[in-house]
């Protein structure tokens, strides 16, 4: 499945990216990688997590300097682009994280930074107008004069949708996984403003996770993977099964299961939640996990993970509801507090709430097991040392030495020292959020084996993921999570991604079940609340 | 790792005492009677006021923060303490050189406990505990208060053996120990980590209120030695003390390695620092170098130091990224991925 499915002619071509590859210090982002966008069409990209997606439009849009390759880009050809080049090319990106001035307002931040004006005053009545007439064109209703703080991410991004397309007069349109933190109305609205662009002979290239949004919303897609360019196809030519299999490609999705271990599980419970609830995140959660158990929380981003993580360590208060850890009541104030009763949190952002990034990997590697290498307060360099190296090694950590700063490190292998950090506390409850994400598939498959081997012994974890694969790899059970509250279990037996894919969006799949429990429940016995 | 890329590495870390060492071998050979053991054991002395609140800078800045109080409270400590020793009631001169620590101690809490708790800004706070102790102070000694107890100033004036600055003694002690603290203990390792991500160093389980205030107790505590130090010298207290000098206590810490990010510094290169600023002026001095000259050498010398710390990044990327492609290379397997 090449290139040669279609033919598009020479002068259609707005973008043209030849051989472009990207080292960096640790990896290979993008190897050789070809990509061709034809004006006036909806480009997909797809990947798995780590495939080269990212660094690709990140090349495009100028943030990312390429090691090797060219770009053409409407007529000329550049080594490597600038954010200002790629603006003046009429590029623009909206990335996952919505970059807005939270303090103005939303009329404000469509026009900024160039506003409109006359003779250097700004005309904010013009402003105003203009913008209220844009929402409503597009369909995308929201008052004009709300501070951008105000907003929800899901408004958020689709407020930099209309500006990057509208204001901007952008003509090549990078959303790089936009769709992923919109709410259902929000993604019609998307839908509509990509269906607007089209029309009116723009392009847009369109990154989801999402294989059936992908096959209705472009005209073609090439997926990438490993950091290769796998190919590019028409729609028509796809379904969602052939995409899958390119996303994936030849390997055995069987054999990459890790070992079971439910031999370890005990029937000891160390973590139990009983009616634990913050309104507007969380509600009336009941869990209860036993020692030695993996278990997985898979939810849409929103569904009150990370959220839960949070109150559990005392980043967040909850409302009410009690937390039992080996048997006994556990309230916490703040992460010391937690950690002193072997509760670790494993944060969702590496950079900002993980690692320590000027600091070498043995001063972060060692942290949660500073008092085990010391006496009396005063560090043993040599055990240290030694710790960390050995930590290293079961991480199959790829750096220069133990010395080397986090800085220079690639994603992945920054993930492996968080992991191998939170490994060696040994904690009693170890909450992780998204440990696998944004890493290579090297790196994926050392710290779930890590998780599955280690991690689980004489403890308990509980698991977040990007992506189910990973969670039906390694865990015990899987608790789905929904708008808060926790709606159905899959035990191992039963675990099938695409059911339990449906699952996270909300469809009910254990009816019966469910009932039952309730019903069970009311009938006053606690035990089968927990799920 | 080979052993060239570890000592490239190393002199790249102590950057600082290159240039001590270059500039003290020109002045060795160049300038006239620099090299006897008199001045050197000047040099260390005429550094020991400076190299405190160098310490102390340097300190606050590993947690990301800044003090602009520690000159204030210089002399603030030991002024308040005379002035009590000597209109409210007498007191032991080693309970007045207690009662002076405690002061730095106490105005350090303060300026720790708003910016840590109350999130405030560390430049806004500090300033204005500066300004009021200094207003303070200008009020109540309006005139220098000389004629002190030779206990209460032995810190400054006293001599081991009749030719060694007890302040030079003290002064190389106090950096080893923090040296030693930074390095080698739990409680100093807290101190890199959470300036280097505070939000990181929070969810990791460090108290990082308790090290932010920790730091700036300890600031204030090494401000009051330099304030005991200040009024040995000078055998008096008065209101003018050590004005200005936050200043050139920054430029100290950056020289030493310091970073207004945070997350970084280490004592021992602060005391690079310290003696490299007591150096350029001995030196400079004893060339007959006008006095405001020296001052604007400094300020030169702070330029270049920034300019350094900004390469200094840079080469020490550059070296472990070739270490690294080395290494891959090495491996068959790495050989593959580079190629």
């Amino acid at each position: 499945m090449e290139d040669n499915s279609i033919s598009p002619t020479e002068q259609n071509n707005v973008l043209e990216m030849r051989g472009i590859t990207k080292l960096y210090a640790g990896t290979v982002a993008l190897e050789n990688v070809s990509f061709t966008v034809v004006g006036g069409e909806v480009h997909g990209l797809i990947g798995k997590n780590g495939a080269g997606k990212s660094t690709l439009v990140g090349i495009l849009s100028g943030i990312i300097p390429p090691s090797r390759g060219t770009i053409h880009l409407n007529g000329n050809t550049y080594h490597h682009l600038t954010p200002i080049t790629a603006k003046k090319e009429h590029v623009a990106i909206i990335t996952q994280e919505p970059q807005v001035v939270e303090e103005s307002t939303v009329a404000e931040n469509l026009f900024m930074p160039r506003y409109i004006d006359s003779r250097s005053l700004v005309k904010w009545r013009k402003i105003d107008q203009e913008a209220k007439e844009l929402l409503k064109r597009t369909g995308f209703e929201i008052h004009t004069d709300r501070k951008v703080r105000e907003l929800t991410v899901s408004e958020r991004q689709i407020l930099l949708v209309v500006k990057a397309c509208y204001v901007e007069d952008a003509r090549i349109i990078i959303m790089d996984e936009v769709s992923a933190s919109l709410n259902q109305k929000d993604q019609l609205v998307l839908y509509r403003i990509i269906q607007d662009q089209v029309d009116s002979g723009k392009t847009v290239i369109f990154i989801s996770h999402h294989t059936e949004e992908l096959l209705n919303v472009c005209d073609r897609v090439t997926v990438l993977r490993n950091g290769h360019s796998v190919g590019s196809a028409k729609v028509q030519d796809l379904d969602k099964k052939k995409l899958a299999a390119l996303i994936v490609g030849d390997e055995a999705y069987e054999a990459s299961v890790a070992e079971e271990k439910s031999a370890l599980i005990e029937n000891e419970s160390i973590l139990e939640l009983r009616d634990y609830t913050r309104y507007g995140k969380f509600e009336k959660i009941d869990l209860c996990i036993k020692k030695g158990e993996v278990v997985g929380l898979a939810g849409l981003r929103g569904s009150g993970r990370t959220e839960l993580f949070k109150c559990l360590v005392g980043l967040d208060q909850p409302d009410q509801g009690e937390v039992l850890l080996d048997g006994k009541a556990f309230t916490v104030k703040s992460p010391d507090e937690a950690m002193k009763s072997g509760m670790v949190y494993l944060a969702e952002e590496r950079e900002a709430e993980g690692l320590v990034s000027i600091s070498s990997i043995k001063r972060n590697i060692t942290v949660n097991i500073l008092p085990e290498v010391s006496r009396n307060g005063v560090i043993l360099s040599r055990l240290e040392n030694s710790r960390a190296d050995r930590l290293v090694k079961v991480m199959d950590i790829v750096a220069a030495s133990r010395d080397q700063l986090i800085s220079q490190l690639s994603g992945g292998n920054k993930q492996k020292v968080l992991v191998g950090k939170i490994m060696a506390g040994r904690p009693r409850v170890s909450l992780l959020d998204e440990p696998t994400r944004g890493v290579d598939i090297e790196a994926k498959q050392s710290i779930l084996k890590t998780i599955n081997d280690e991690m689980r012994k004489d403890s308990c974890v509980l698991i977040t993921s990007p992506g189910v694969d990973d969670l039906i790899k390694i865990c015990d059970r899987i608790l789905i999570l929904y708008r808060g509250r926790l709606i159905d279990t899959f035990n191992r037996e039963e675990f099938d991604e695409e059911v339990i894919y449906r699952a996270i969006q909300g469809e009910v799949i254990h009816e019966e079940t469910v009932r039952e429990e309730i019903i069970f429940n009311e009938g006053g016995q606690s035990n089968a609340t927990c799920y | 790792m080979r052993r060239v890329t570890k000592i490239q590495l190393f002199i790249l870390e102590n950057l600082v005492w290159v240039l001590v060492i270059l500039f003290f071998l020109f002045n060795a050979i160049a300038t006239e009677s620099f090299f006897t053991f008199k001045n050197q054991v000047n040099i260390i002395f005429q550094s020991s006021l400076m190299g405190m609140l160098v310490l102390a800078q340097g300190i606050v800045m590993m947690v990301g923060e800044l003090d602009l109080s520690i000159d204030a409270i210089l002399a603030f400590a030991p002024a308040m303490t005379i002035l009590f020793v000597t209109t409210v009631m007498p007191l032991n001169p080693f309970v007045a050189i207690l009662m002076t620590l405690l002061l730095g101690v106490l105005v350090g809490f303060i300026n720790g406990f708003f910016v840590a708790r109350m999130k405030s800004n560390s430049f806004l706070l500090t300033l204005s505990t500066q300004i009021v102790m200094r207003g303070i102070i200008l009020f109540l000694i309006p005139f220098s208060i000389a004629g002190l107890d030779p206990a209460y100033t032995y810190v400054g004036r006293g001599r081991l053996f009749g030719e060694i600055p007890v302040a030079a003694v003290a002064f190389i002690l106090i950096f080893l120990g923090f040296e030693f603290l930074f390095n080698k203990t739990i409680f100093g390792r807290k101190f890199l980590l959470t300036g280097g991500n505070r939000r990181a160093s929070y969810i990791s389980g460090i108290n990082t209120n308790r090290v932010i205030i920790y730091a700036f107790i300890i600031a204030g505590l090494l401000a009051a030695v330099a304030g005991l130090i200040a009024t040995g010298r000078q055998n008096a207290v008065s209101n003018g003390m050590g004005s200005g000098m936050v200043m050139m206590a920054f430029a100290g810490a950056i020289l030493g390695g310091s970073s207004f990010n945070g997350g970084v510094g280490k004592p021992i290169g602060m005391l690079g620092g310290a003696l490299l600023l007591g150096m350029i002026d001995n030196a400079l001095t004893l060339r007959g170098v006008n006095v405001n000259l020296v001052y604007a050498t400094k300020g030169g010398l702070i330029f270049l130091a920034i300019m350094l710390d900004r390469a200094k990044d840079q080469i020490n990327d550059h070296i472990m990224y070739k270490e690294n492609i080395r290494r891959l290379t090495s491996t068959e397997d790495g050989l593959e991925k580079a190629s």
